[in-house]
């Protein structure tokens, strides 16, 4: 596949928009599923020979509703199989499907469907419609709005609106009454038309129209399916917001070209249940799903006998040690792999099946940075899940940790045809096929995102390891450097700290100084339990987190993190020198976080001036001051001296392995 | 399910001079008023004004010393729980009166019970018609749920749900009668803000798409204002004011009856 | 390895009994499930369904078991045990329905002597013996002995409570029987007629009861005796859980396996003749720890 890398995408692909690859599938697997919802209870299926019908119908209706081609039609509702087919069908006949995320409130409707001057709604249910009618005077280009479930829409009247299945009879009637339409339609579709439009709130400013071409989705949906050798059997559920770039990769452009089954939960709260009952073979889940998944394990473990308990722990133990070998086929011992055998049927296989993920052959996360005991826990279990890198503006893939080498702080090497370069500054730089067309209406931003000669720039800062694996460190904004010249990517060095459950927040400071130090806020649940057991008594939470053994937990976190940073030649300098424990928690009352709850550095970095200035002196404790809000909301003065501990640092251990 | 739009049309279901007592107290004196087709009507008065007695008078729970009712033509001088039933009637409770170690699913069937048709045996043996006969009412059933939008809970017993979502599924059982009088008793009563508007919806979605009429008895004058056609105000067991809510909204009794004023 | 064989007897002597005392134990919970009454009455119904048969098979002049006037006989009782449902249902139930589970419990008390009383009256008091034409010759298997009325008793009774299983979770009079078990006032408001669930109840426990009256009588001869079955019941349905019906099941093997145990290998020890007692010590030890029973539903109360 290497040789394949500079390769452009194959000219004249026959199949080269979805609609050509629905008709291939359709004469190529006919009979087999394509679509699957549960309804009432039980699951539908569509073959692709029925969906081909589907679209078909659906392609007219939208052409009897006046759509041209280049017109932007707006899709929002929850996953179903008739908004993936009406995404199809507008793409069919030369329209560009600008799917709106469902939860997006009127104001972001808004926004889109007048900054993407959409023609044409289709909208799942009475919920969507009503947000889009209360926003409908700001758009007057919405030509039709078209619903699917009639439910509760029997008292609109408005002469714009259709009922899907109304607009699918005219399409019918059109198609018979206009023999090869559909036909010349599809054929004067071709790779390098936008195939769909998707908005991007990106960390700063407005939405950007990021307009994908059928090429940039196509080719690179097949790349990442071709080296993760996906075929039409595996079976996928789709659950995440069909906005979502990912979603259009995984549960359309992959299907499409693969010609697997997508299916479609019944409601955004049996997500669980149906994933148990379908139990699928490639799935992507972004950390936070892995986690509380994990959480939930461990606290139906805690209820359970003690023998399920005890054959619970002893398993995951095993697991632990040599699950991931197995997993990666590296040498492990007979003894263990019987072991580990039985565990599969005593204790992993049970787990994996009430959780839906007994037959997943690969699973992704991405997205943000996955505690590596999650990860490690789902790999032991033997399931390969791997994170990826990518992101909208590169149709998803630019990274993918490879089977059977998966490093946890890495994303793995470059996808097929990905090239990936590191900018002078650090930032990571990449061209592939997927690279976005531009964004709608907006050439600056297209200017700043991509170079003249095809290079997005990701503003992620990163590096490649001794292996090849890309590791993405931080923002490249947020990277700064250590007088002695060492990278200090603060983001990296605060995720590595909050993996540890002691600690609930990590403020690192380095920029601009001698050496990295930290702020840490304790876990006020975690590191409470831990001291009731260690029978330490305290009286609050600023006494708790004055603790010496607390300190000297929290100790063994940072020089555990110090080890790792040592054995990374790029970072080995940034290793926590100092640090002190903050007396309360950061709060988004105080201002300290946003509502999201992220830390906002610079506002810190100005209250606690004073600490800051303490962990860079030679003090062991500095007299805090600090005006809090209560719950009731009363403000008051907190008084306290807050102790500065120092952390081992260790010599750099990976100096010999380099890229060659 | 197959009502046409609804417009509200004669009178479904008259109480007449109703009068019950308990031992020596009295709960009710003289109640008259009618239910009329496809309307929501809301009942209601300060605590113990006599609400939930004359919803139980109306479905048969409480048999009345005095007066008639008059359902779908038909004079009686009292209904029994299983006919009222039978005829058409269904209700929910004050206090949630769900089968709470039976799933979502299950409490939803039972409300089929009365629509089966297969005789015991085929039941005993789950066989020929009887499963054909299950597999329809299951469908009803589903939709249901659909409609209700708890397909999330649908193997779940109900003794393990929310509160919220407890009222929810015991309206879905009273619905799965295609009952054509709906008596639902508090169907807000402890519920937050948003789980509300959700059952507002529901009720309003009930009587619209099936036609059904409703009386419910409710303690939020918010939401009966919104959604009732018609308001039966009582106290004390006595019937003070009837009319559209912005009548009875204007009348000096209710008010008095509200502010505590007159008694 | 005679020693062995020794234990194995008792044990699946002990577990076929157990089997029996489950059959009682399963009309007690039928009736409880369903109504929420502890009937007391089970034991007096065991009676009369033994004595009725048995008096009947020979007045009609049953020559051997199974010809045509034995199988009339049966289908005879068979009525008379639903007649009996219908009768209780009409005459105490009905009008004591709302009244406190004492009142009605007091009530099944009442039943019980009426119903021993009107027995024996009926069809006299004399010890009779009943013959179902089962073998009575041991079956030997290895140096096994089993006794064959037991062992037909055993998969008889199996088939009846996978029977009862399949009727209460699959089928409509099922879910009304445990709707009505749930809350009383709900399913009148759905429409379930209680009466009519309350006479099935009473038929089905009728039905059972006849089980055990055929079978207990068969066993020890059809006497008086006979309603005391229904005490060594109490033991298993604190064991299984008053509300469970495999409850009744596993709570009917281990009383039966564990009575017979402790005869044998720990009686000698104490002076014998623990067989009588064992079971409520065992019971008495469960209520200790876990007062809900094996399967029976934890009884928590929300505030």
């Amino acid at each position: 596949m290497a040789d394949q890398a500079a390769a452009p995408a194959p000219v004249g692909d026959p199949d080269d928009t979805f609609s050509k690859l629905l008709r291939r599938n359709a004469s190529q697997r006919g009979a087999r599923p394509a679509s699957r919802e549960k309804e009432y209870g039980i699951w539908q299926t569509w073959s692709w020979a029925e969906v081909e019908r589907e679209v078909r119908a659906l392609a007219c209706g939208l052409a009897t509703l006046g759509l041209k081609r280049g017109d932007r039609v707006a899709i929002v509702g929850d996953n179903r199989p008739r908004l993936y087919w009406t995404m199809v069908a507008a793409q069919a006949i030369g329209g560009v499907p600008v799917p709106v995320y469902q939860d997006a409130v009127a104001d972001e409707m808004k926004y889109v469907l007048d900054h993407a001057e959409v023609r044409f709604v289709v909208a799942e249910d009475q919920e969507q419609v009503d947000k889009v009618l209360a926003v409908r005077e700001f758009c007057p280009r919405i030509d039709a709005v078209v619903f699917c479930d009639p439910r509760g829409m029997r008292h609109y009247d408005q002469s714009f609106l259709r009922q899907y299945d109304r607009m699918q009879d005219e399409g019918r009637a059109y198609d018979a009454a206009h023999p090869g339409f559909y036909e010349a339609e599809i054929a004067t579709g071709k790779g390098s038309d936008v195939a769909i439009m998707l908005y991007t709130s990106g960390t700063t400013g407005t939405p950007k129209g990021c307009m994908l071409s059928f090429d940039n989705l196509i080719v690179t949906a097949r790349n990442a399916a071709e080296r993760e050798h996906l075929t039409e059997a595996e079976e996928v559920l789709a659950y995440l917001p069909m906005a979502w770039v990912g979603d259009n990769i995984f549960s359309l452009a992959q299907a499409y070209a693969t010609g697997f089954c997508v299916s479609c939960p019944e409601s955004s709260a049996t997500v669980m249940t149906d994933l148990r009952e379908l139990g699928p073979t490639y799935f992507f889940a972004p950390p936070r799903i892995f986690e509380n998944v994990l959480t939930q394990v461990m606290i139906r473990m805690e209820d359970a006998s003690w023998i399920k308990r005890r054959m619970f722990h002893y398993f995951m133990n095993l697991a632990k040690r040599v699950g991931i070998a197995i997993l990666d086929g590296k040498p492990a011992g007979i003894i263990d792999r019987l072991l580990y055998a039985l565990g599969g049927v005593l204790v992993y296989g049970p787990l994996k099946n009430t959780l839906g993920f007994s037959r997943i052959r690969l699973a992704y996360t991405a997205g943000e940075a996955i505690g590596p005991d999650i990860f490690d826990f789902y790999r032991s279990l033997g399931m390969n899940i791997k994170q990826l890198y990518g992101m909208t503006e590169t149709a998803v893939f630019i990274c993918i940790q490879p089977d059977g080498q998966v490093k946890p702080d890495t994303v793995g090497t470059p996808a097929p045809e990905v090239e990936v370069k590191i900018a002078d500054n650090g930032e990571v730089l990449v061209r592939s096929p997927g690279v976005f067309l531009r964004y709608y209406k907006n050439d600056a931003a297209t200017a700043e995102a991509k170079t003249g000669d095809g290079w997005v720039h990701t503003g992620d800062a990163g590096y490649f390891d001794g292996d090849g694996h890309l590791k993405i460190i931080d923002r490249a904004k947020d990277v700064g450097r250590l007088t002695g010249g060492g990278l200090f990517a603060p983001k990296y060095l605060e995720n590595k700290l909050k993996f540890f459950p002691f600690i609930k927040e990590a403020v690192a400071f380095g920029h601009g100084r001698d050496h990295a130090a930290a702020f840490i806020n304790i876990d006020r649940e975690a590191t409470g339990n831990w001291a009731e057991r260690q029978g330490l008594a305290y009286a609050s939470y600023s006494d708790l987190a004055a603790r010496a053994e607390v300190y000297d937990q929290i100790r063994q976190c940072i020089e555990k993190v110090n080890a790792d940073l040592a054995a990374d030649p790029k970072l080995a300098a940034s290793q926590i020198r100092r640090f002190l424990i903050l007396h309360k928690e950061l709060d988004a009352d105080d201002g300290e976080l946003t509502r999201t709850r992220k830390v906002r550095r610079s506002f810190v970095a100005e209250r606690y001036a004073k600490q800051i200035g303490a962990l860079y002196s030679n003090a062991d404790a500095i007299d805090i001051e600090a005006q809090v809000t209560f719950e009731d909301g009363r403000k008051g003065m907190l008084k306290a001296k807050l102790k500065i501990a120092e952390a081992h640092t260790f010599a750099p251990t990976d100096t010999v392995r380099r890229a060659g | 399910m197959t009502q046409p739009p609804r417009k509200i049309g004669g009178t479904l279901l008259k109480v007449d001079g109703i009068s019950l007592a308990f031992g020596g107290v009295k709960a009710l004196s003289d109640i008259s008023f009618e239910i009329r087709e496809h309307e929501i009507l809301a009942i209601i008065g300060p605590n113990g004004a006599g609400k939930s007695s004359m919803l139980n008078v109306i479905n048969g729970f409480y048999h009345p010393q005095q007066g008639a009712i008059t359902y779908k033509g038909a004079t009686r001088s009292q209904m029994r729980p299983h006919e009222a039933a039978a005829q058409g009637i269904a209700r929910t409770f004050q206090n949630i009166a769900l089968f709470r170690g039976m799933s979502t699913l299950d409490n939803i069937m039972t409300g089929r019970l009365l629509k089966m048709k297969t005789n015991f045996f085929m039941q005993a043996l789950y066989w020929g018609p009887a499963l054909k006969e299950e597999i329809a009412h299951r469908e009803v059933v589903e939709r249901i749920i659909d409609f209700l939008e708890i397909q999330s809970i649908r193997k779940t017993p109900v003794g393990r749900l929310p509160y919220g979502l407890q009222k929810r599924v015991e309206l879905g059982r009273a619905l799965a009668a295609e009952p054509e009088l709906l008596l639902l008793d508090e169907p807000m009563a402890g519920m937050n803000v948003e789980e509300k508007e959700d059952m507002c919806r529901f009720i309003l979605d009930v009587n619209d798409e099936f036609g059904t009429t409703i009386a419910l008895i409710e303690h939020d004058m918010g939401v009966v204002m919104d959604i009732s056609d018609r308001v039966v105000v009582l106290d004390y067991g006595r019937k003070i004011a009837d009319g559209r809510p912005d009548q009875v909204r204007a009348n000096q009794d209710v008010i008095d009856a509200y502010l505590g004023v007159g008694h | 390895m005679a020693d062995l064989f020794f234990f194995l007897e008792v044990l699946i002597g002990g577990l076929l009994s157990g089997v029996l005392y489950s059959l009682v134990a399963l009309g007690f919970v039928l009736i409880y499930k369903a109504s929420g009454v502890f009937n007391f009455a089970q034991g007096a119904m065991v009676l009369l369904a033994g004595l009725t048969f048995v008096r009947l098979t020979q007045i009609l002049g049953s020559e051997h078991p199974w010809d045509g006037m034995f199988v009339l006989a049966l289908a005879i009782t068979f009525a008379v045990m639903i007649a009996l449902a219908f009768a209780v249902e009409r005459v105490v139930l009905r009008p004591l329905v709302n009244q406190a589970q004492i009142i009605m419990f007091m009530a099944t008390i009442g039943l019980t002597f009426f119903l021993e009383g009107a027995a024996q009256g009926v069809w006299g008091s004399q010890v009779h013996r009943l013959n179902l034409g089962v073998s009575e010759l041991p079956i030997i298997i290895g140096d096994v002995l089993l006794p064959p009325l037991d062992l037909v008793a055993a998969a008889a009774a199996a088939a009846m409570v996978a029977g009862l299983a399949v009727f209460f979770s699959r089928t409509r009079i099922g879910r009304a029987l445990r709707a009505v078990a749930d809350d009383h006032q709900a399913a009148l408001s759905v429409g379930i007629p209680l009466q009519s669930i309350w006479v099935v109840v009473w038929s089905v426990a009728g039905i059972v009861a006849l089980f055990a009256g055929l079978v207990w009588g068969a066993k020890l001869g059809v006497q008086f005796s006979l309603t005391l079955v229904a005490l060594k019941a109490l033991p298993v349905l604190i064991l299984g859980g008053f509300t469970s019906i495999p409850g009744a099941i596993i709570g009917g093997l281990i009383i039966g396996a564990s009575e017979k145990l402790a005869e044998v290998f720990i009686g000698p020890l104490v002076g014998g003749a623990i067989e009588n007692w064992f079971p409520y010590m065992l019971a008495l030890v469960f209520l200790l720890f876990r007062p809900q029973g094996l399967f029976g539903e934890k009884i928590i109360k929300r505030v």
